[in-house]
């Protein structure tokens, strides 16, 4: 689930002439008359300016769109050649956005997504995310991902994972995000909206909760989808000691609610070593996923929502105390080309904000005029202890290149 | 499992004996051949439903959980399940079933694939399959290369039932060959006779009928049709005198509608698998309703 964005275009089949062969016909006067008639008598009874991305002239359906050679079996000589050299599926995904805040949001909210100045629009190129993956040996496959950003390149996961363990266990290697929630394990291009909720960048880490390390889960022998995860990492939630240890653990499970509904329920705990003799961070998540769709639909309802605790004990740098937090969302996929969301979200302040409770409501307009792209516009309200307020807007697009990955689920 | 060769196969036979085979398809065309093929030896389960859109599936962690217990997995391949099905085989820690693996069967090796792309090979020609057409269960003659293989492979998983697979088969075969000059007989008055799809998913279907297509509702694979292609298809349509335009019960209709309506032909819904409509519960019917339903726009 990883580069999906990309994703379905799996679609089609198949590319190529349409078949019958026909040659180009010959047009005269009264026919080119005739059909754009038809195409004005056409658009008005679907009712609805020409699908997105379609603006242009459509090609002739008795044309050729690129020659398939029919009946050449297993012959697709572009297809075969990565194939021949051994190369790893590449994959990219850009993102950047257009931001205005009518408030100074890095002194006053501060937080890992896009945002800009106060009170004047700004463009933000936010990442490249190079994907490489790839089927290591019959044992093993592995999976890097690379983010070109402003401040520079960071490998934000790069792992190995077994395929070939006994037992139902499976040991992933390398640095990865942490087995903590379900947002945290997911890059940003998988997110329903175009920024992390609030919490998960003030309780977990200020971008995910990562670092190279192992975890290894297991699939349990019941008739659902159960798996536990017991991890070991070096992380660093901000921009401290990056080789502090932390253990984790996670018990995630899916339910089918008949053919339609998809109920996913996590608990995450994590205990992270603090400068100090003997001081500590305990973390405690809860995530739940509820998805509905319809089998013959391409459209889907989607709630979650994760709550956070975070606890420190002994810790030279920051009080003892439980913080928490949380964030719940609505997705409604509409067909292929439409995706709406609401989300609500709470969270300690930070910055220059007077402590309490921040809280921030946010909807979301998303169009995908194809598998490969989508534009987002996200507008939210932000409430700050205090009595301070601010709206922010983003508007995002994303695009994706080359390999295709599977969907998120 | 440690090499994903044929001498392995040998390591699964103890598995194999104590119970029988648990066999999970992609999708319930895939299913249907299993069961031909396995007769009550083996459980058959596939992970999509007839219904659903093959290209669209979720890649459902709770499908991972059959894949698990999985002795056998087939799936169509040339991407046709590249959205959802790699996940799913990760997650299912099974080493068996990975691509390459003894228990793996891609169907597309077993037939002669058409529509490999030539050419430049990128989206802008639309969601295309780079390796050719996966839509071949449409064509009965290549269903049944692919029961063969099916039947070999469960011989080598378990080579206690390869008679009963062999035999299971030669009795499925002999029903297609008797079936095929029936359902080549009720399509002879639309022999020659073009038709429009919805996506390309029936150039195989077409090869073994000797019916033709006049082109696609999508102006290239998985895009949706603007007014001005299907404008151009409606003249077509006129031109060459076409009387259906088909399409799978999983897609919106209404730019059918209109193309029939303009063209004066007629729509016609066809399940787009095994189960894609009550009744459709086996390969013989599913094919049994493609042709009735094509054959009957000749009336």
């Amino acid at each position: 689930m990883r580069s999906q964005v990309v994703a379905s275009w799996l679609a089609a089949v198949l590319a190529l002439p349409a078949v019958g062969g026909a040659q180009e016909p010959v047009k005269d006067e009264a026919e080119e008359t005739d059909r754009k008639k038809l195409e004005e008598d056409i658009a008005r009874e679907l009712g609805a300016p020409p699908a997105p991305g379609e603006a242009q002239a459509s090609p002739q359906p008795g044309a050729a769109q690129g020659g398939a050679g029919q009946g050449a079996a297993g012959s697709g000589d572009a297809a075969r050649l990565a194939r021949l050299l051994m190369l790893p599926d590449l994959s990219a995904v850009v993102s950047g956005a257009m931001a205005y805040g009518t408030y100074d949001i890095e002194q006053r909210s501060p937080r890992s997504g896009p945002f800009g100045p106060e009170g004047k629009p700004a463009f933000l190129f936010e990442e490249l995310e190079l994907g490489i993956q790839a089927v290591v040996d019959p044992y093993a496959r592995a999976d890097a991902f690379v983010a070109f950003t402003p401040e520079g390149a960071e490998i934000e996961e790069a792992y190995l994972t077994t395929l070939a363990l006994p037992a139902g266990l499976q040991v992933r290697a390398g640095k990865l995000f942490s087995p903590f929630g379900r947002q945290n394990q997911q890059h940003p291009h998988a997110w329903e909206f175009v920024d992390a909720p609030l919490a998960q960048s003030r309780l977990l880490a200020e971008e995910a909760l990562s670092g190279a390390g192992v975890d290894v889960s297991w699939l349990a022998p019941l008739p659902w989808f159960a798996t536990l995860h017991l991890a070991g990492q070096s992380t660093a939630p901000g921009e401290e000691d990056p080789t502090a240890l932390t253990g984790l653990a996670r018990l995630e499970q899916f339910f089918s609610l008949g053919d339609a509904v998809t109920l996913g329920v996590g608990v995450s705990a994590a205990r992270r070593d603090e400068p100090g003799g003997g001081a500590f961070r305990d973390l405690g998540g809860v995530d739940l996923y509820l998805r509905f769709r319809p089998l013959q639909s391409r459209s889907y309802l989607a709630l979650s929502g994760e709550l956070y605790a975070r606890r420190f004990r002994g810790a030279e740098d920051a009080p003892d105390g439980t913080d928490t937090g949380g964030w719940a969302q609505a997705f409604w996929r509409h067909g292929r080309h439409l995706g709406y969301g609401a989300r609500y979200e709470w969270a300690p302040s930070a910055g220059e904000a007077a402590s309490g409770t921040e809280q921030r409501a946010a909807a979301l307009l998303a169009w995908l005029p194809s598998e490969f792209q989508r534009l987002r516009l996200q507008v939210a309200y932000d409430r700050r202890p205090g009595g301070e307020d601010g709206l922010e807007t983003l508007l995002q697009l994303e695009f994706g290149l080359g390999a295709h990955g599977a969907h998120p689920f | 499992m440690r090499t994903p060769s044929v001498a392995s196969l040998a390591l699964l036979l103890p598995a194999l004996a104590a119970a029988d085979p648990r066999i999970v398809t992609t999708t319930e065309g895939l299913a249907a051949l299993a069961r031909e093929v396995a007769g009550g030896r083996a459980r058959v389960e596939s992970l999509s439903r007839g219904v659903q859109d093959p290209h669209f599936v979720d890649a459902n962690p709770i499908l991972a959980v059959k894949l698990r217990d999985a002795d056998l997995l087939v799936d169509v391949g040339l991407e046709l399940e590249v959205g959802w099905l790699p996940p799913l085989v990760t997650q299912s820690r099974n080493a068996r079933i990975q691509p390459g693996g003894p228990a793996r069967l891609t169907a597309a090796s077993a037939i002669q694939v058409l529509d490999v792309p030539t050419g430049v090979v990128d989206r802008s020609r639309g969601d295309l399959h780079a390796g050719g057409n996966p839509h071949f269960l449409t064509d009965p003659r290549r269903a049944l290369q692919v029961a063969a293989a099916i039947a070999e492979r469960l011989a080598a998983l378990d080579p206690g039932g390869a008679d009963a697979y062999r035999g299971n088969l030669a009795a499925f075969r002999a029903r297609i060959d008797a079936a095929i000059p029936r359902w080549q007989a009720a399509l002879a008055p639309v022999k020659g006779r073009k038709l429009i799809t919805q996506h390309r998913t029936l150039p195989y279907f077409l090869a073994w009928t000797g019916l033709e297509s006049a082109g696609e509702l999508e102006p290239k694979p998985g895009v949706p049709p603007p007014p001005a292609h299907l404008a151009d298809l409606v003249q077509v349509a006129r031109r060459e005198g076409v009387k259906a335009i088909v399409l799978e019960n999983y897609y919106d209709r209404r730019s059918a509608d209109v193309v029939a309506r303009h063209a004066g032909a007629k729509v016609v819904q066809i399940p787009g698998d095994v189960g894609g409509e009550p009744g459709v519960g086996g390969y013989e019917q599913y094919i049994g309703v493609l042709v009735d339903r094509i054959a009957g726009t000749a009336r």
